[in-house]
């Protein structure tokens, strides 16, 4: 288990503020993955984006996390289908129309740029981070170094590997194509929590 | 700009100046911009980042085609499919194949400035593909059949309501100008692209050899749903993106979007590395992942020394943020396809000599641009060297061809501006002329023009130089030809400062012009023969120091001499001379080391106007103002280092824009309160004091040697 490196994790949090990122803890893993349960109830229902869906009063909220283990997918899918979430684990493609939760596990935490790194080479953990309302991601402390170069190491493994897609994220889909106005949302997710743990 | 003869680009300039949409926008943005950049730079090392990332970039220019090999040999061990194309025809034919080979009938784009190079969406058109921008600003602009305005914020001179318009027809129902639900009519209207897709075209910000990886900066998350939804991928970008390792891009993401858009780093950064999953239903396959290299002149370009630089460029925009002229007329008059200094560049490289003919006239030389660029480009220096090119293939105008040749030839030049004074007389009213004599080319304008003096300095100098002080410091004067022929009152007043701090003076008569004037014109072998002149002026001189009381003068020779001469064989002597050159408040601070107690204080309010050429050209900052709070009461005007529209001829070929400048430059000086406004420069002088005599107003304008000898004790 690697240690927490305490200056990386404040100087995360004081640089996430900025760019729109909503920050919270959890003691625990399970902990934030009710978080995530929690951010889905109260988030209205989801608007769709293609035509040819059902009537809202017949939708239910949608929520994914293709990329959880095992553990965490059976506890997550429970708590989600207790409050009468459709819970997915893949065929994102199904949802391109629109998709209110998407849970995420950061592999990697840049501090000065509050950027969370995700491997997501399988189309499932892409496409669940992008076409979702509002992402949840998970971040473990000890994992966070403190600027991109320390981020190197790691980076360059995970680009060596045959085939992968690393994503920086850092703050929901922004743009200020329109008269210069910070307007956020724009393809991708319209908000962006991220839940320090330590694990 | 798609104009092609110097009037209808005028006819075009006025329709710009007269937009008050686009000049109110781009002048908030320009204010923001320089405060947001400054914020987001304060928790890193700016300038060694962009000296390391310069000598990076020129290391891996060194190398492109190695590197595009290690690529390729990485890349293609791991599923994708590396191409390199020549020209923008085979590029574009490259992609209709693929299109073909793959049965694609639908295209989505991410933001591409490639792709915009190559005109990419027209033969895809042709060729019967579906095109689909979704980046916001390049759907929009699109949708109304035109070109960026900017290379970050391609839709940057519409407004709300025209958006709102555009809008309404493609989706044929009313749309509010409200701008969240414009964007969400944006996420709507194109998730359906998105979902259709067959194909989607990406750029890519960097191209890294070791991994073989490519990543692409956005904001939005339209480049990572176009290189993951549809079956095929093709990114494109210029040879000039590969790098050598992580490192390199990761140090260029340090400054590209603090220097965009002023945040410490994109939204998303994606980074893909050979064919990634895409799933049909539930079987998992591999992407079909093309990577398009291309040259289109950028092999041509690495082997000129002069303009080579060029290529280190990471498409930032910054050198359009900060263009005063930018601000005044948009994206659309300044440039082609690539905007800003970097575009008046690229285009004539890459869109070919005659688009680039008049589009390259448009720069004043302030060098806003040099100052902040990512990749430490000498960006007005490549502008120069194009317009001596442009001038050999194209000739170059009568009356600029006229002032070379005299300001080459010294005796002509002194003998033609005594002659002028003469030629003058029947119009002169006081100091000020309507017309100054051709040779000056200084055109009609939005200021009252200043006679040659009736006495030039160098007939004064005799009668005004001071004793000799044994065993003090020796200072040689550099006139320069306005101060020496126009305003011989900077210079007295200087010399009356320096003989009461007890300084020896020097003027040698041989002196003549600094050579910028012919230089800005693209005269290459008159700027030559001057600079050499000057040299030979002052080489048995013994000074310690040659000052001069013009910025331009200072920083033509210290920045432009050395490379000027550099056939000359003359490498020490060059150095010896400029080494010596100062500015004078530089002199006053911090060699002479001149005391408050020097002034007397007697409260005048006074504001600055800092020539291009001291604060960006010679990097001077501080001494003007500690000269100016010791002998009067300083008041920091707003935008105090935006350029005053004076650019040498600048003026006279583009006299609206010119004006506007200086405009804006006098109402922020009246604006803060003084009575008085002190430069460095006789250039910024003749702007500031004849567009304050034009528009009747009381602001008195004096070079800061003549406000520091009134307030002599």
């Amino acid at each position: 288990m690697s240690t927490i490196n305490a200056a990386a994790v404040d100087l995360f949090a004081a640089k996430a503020k900025p760019v729109s990122i909503s920050l919270s803890e959890a003691k625990t893993f399970d902990e934030a993955l009710d978080f995530a349960i929690e951010i889905c109830e109260k988030k209205p229902l989801g608007q769709l984006l293609l035509p040819g869906g059902p009537p809202d009063s017949e939708r239910k909220k949608t929520l994914a996390a293709p990329a959880l283990n095992e553990a965490a997918w059976s506890r997550l899918s429970e708590a989600g289908a207790k409050k009468g979430f459709e819970m997915i684990r893949g065929g994102l493609r199904k949802y391109l129309a629109g998709l209110d939760v998407a849970v995420s596990v950061a592999d990697l935490g840049i501090a000065d740029t509050a950027t969370s790194v995700l491997e997501c080479e399988k189309e499932d953990d892409r496409l669940a981070s992008m076409i979702c309302e509002t992402h949840v991601i998970i971040l473990d402390k000890s994992k966070i170094v403190s600027n991109s170069y320390e981020a190197e190491p790691f980076l360059t493994e995970a680009l060596s590997k045959d085939r992968n897609y690393v994503a920086f994220i850092s703050g929901p889909s922004r743009t200020a194509d329109i008269e210069r106005v910070l307007t956020l949302g724009v393809h991708g997710p319209l908000e962006l929590y991220l839940v320090m743990v330590e694990a | 700009m798609n104009e092609t003869t110097m009037k209808s680009y005028h006819g075009s300039l006025k329709q710009a100046l007269d937009d008050n949409f686009l000049r109110q926008t781009l002048d908030k943005f320009a204010v923001q911009y320089r405060a947001n950049r400054q914020l987001i730079f304060a928790d890193v090392n700016e300038k060694a980042l962009i000296a390391e990332i310069a000598e990076a970039k020129d290391e891996s220019l060194d190398h492109l085609d190695e590197l595009f090999e290690r690529f390729k040999s990485v890349a293609e061990k791991k599923g994708v499919k590396v191409h390199r194309a020549a020209t923008a025809k085979e590029a574009c034919d490259l992609v209709i194949q693929l299109a073909k080979e793959n049965d694609c009938k639908t295209v989505i784009k991410s933001k591409s400035m490639t792709a915009e190079e190559i005109h990419l969406n027209h033969p895809l058109e042709e060729a019967g593909l579906k095109v689909t921008e979704t980046d916001l600003g390049e759907w929009i602009i699109q949708l109304r059949h035109e070109g960026p305005s900017h290379m970050v914020m391609p839709a940057i001179h519409l407004s709300r309501y025209q958006v709102a318009d555009v809008f309404a027809e493609t989706t044929k129902q009313d749309q509010d100008s409200d701008i969240s639900k414009l964007v969400k009519v944006a996420r709507h209207e194109l998730r359906a692209k998105f979902a259709e897709a067959d194909m989607g075209i990406s750029g890519a910000n960097f191209a890294v050899a070791e991994t073989g990886s490519m990543a692409i900066c956005t904001n939005e998350g339209n480049g990572r749903l176009t290189t993951t939804l549809p079956r095929v991928h093709v990114a494109i970008c210029g040879i000039d993106k590969l790098v050598p390792t992580l490192h390199d891009a990761l140090r260029v993401i340090k400054v590209l979007p603090r220097n965009a858009t002023a945040q410490a780093i994109t939204t998303y950064v994606s980074w893909i590395s050979g064919a990634v999953e895409r799933k049909e239903g539930e079987n998992s396959q591999t992407k079909e992942f093309h990577m398009i290299f291309l040259d289109n002149g950028r092999t041509q370009l690495i082997k000129d020394p002069k303009c080579r630089q060029a290529l280190r460029c990471v498409r930032c925009g910054a050198c359009a943020n900060v263009c005063p002229v930018y601000r005044l007329v948009g994206g659309h008059r300044m440039g082609y396809v690539y905007i800003g200094a970097i575009g008046l560049i690229l285009t004539y490289f890459f869109h070919g000599h005659e688009r680039a003919k008049i589009l390259a006239q448009n720069c004043v030389g302030c060098e806003a641009c040099k100052d902040v660029c990512a990749a430490g480009i000498d960006l007005p220096a490549i502008i120069q060297e194009i317009r001596a090119r442009l001038n050999e293939e194209f000739g170059s105008a009568m009356d600029q061809a006229l002032l070379g040749r005299v300001l080459a030839n010294r005796k002509l030049f002194h003998t033609l501006l005594k002659f002028a004074r003469w030629a003058q007389l029947p119009v002169k009213k006081g100091r000020y002329i309507r017309h100054l004599p051709e040779i000056f080319s200084l055109g009609q304008g939005p200021k009252a023009l200043p006679a040659i003096a009736d006495q030039a300095f160098r007939d004064i100098w005799p009668k005004i130089k001071p004793p000799v002080v044994p065993g003090a410091k020796t200072v040689g004067l550099f006139a320069g030809c306005a101060q020496d022929f126009i305003f011989p009152g900077h210079l007295q007043a200087a010399t009356t400062i320096l003989a009461k701090l007890g300084v020896n003076v020097e003027f040698p008569e041989t002196q003549s012009c600094c050579g910028l004037p012919v230089q800005m014109m693209g005269q290459r072998a008159s700027a030559i023969a001057t600079a050499k002149g000057n040299i030979a002026a002052f080489k048995n001189l013994n000074v310690d120091h040659i000052v001069t009381l013009c910025a331009s003068c200072g920083s033509h020779i210290k920045n432009r001499y050395h490379e000027l001469l550099a056939g000359e064989n003359m490498g020490a002597e060059v150095q010896a001379f400029s080494d010596k050159v100062i500015d004078f408040s530089s002199l006053l601070t911090d060699v002479l080391k001149v005391k408050p107690e020097t002034f007397v204080n007697k409260k005048e309010k006074v504001g600055y106007h800092y020539p291009c050429h001291l604060v960006r050209g010679l990097g001077v900052v501080e001494a003007p103002k500690t000269l100016l709070k010791a002998a009067g009461d300083y008041q920091v005007a707003p935008e105090e280092d935006v350029c005053c529209g004076f650019g040498g001829t600048y003026s006279t070929k583009f006299p609206e824009i010119s004006g506007t400048l200086l405009t804006n430059k006098l109402n922020n000086l009246e604006g803060a309160g003084v009575t008085t406004v002190v430069t460095d420069c006789p250039g910024c002088y003749i702007q500031l004091d004849g567009g304050e005599k034009k528009r009747g107003g009381n602001l008195k304008v004096e070079h800061i040697a003549e406000f520091l000898a009134r307030h002599l004790t």
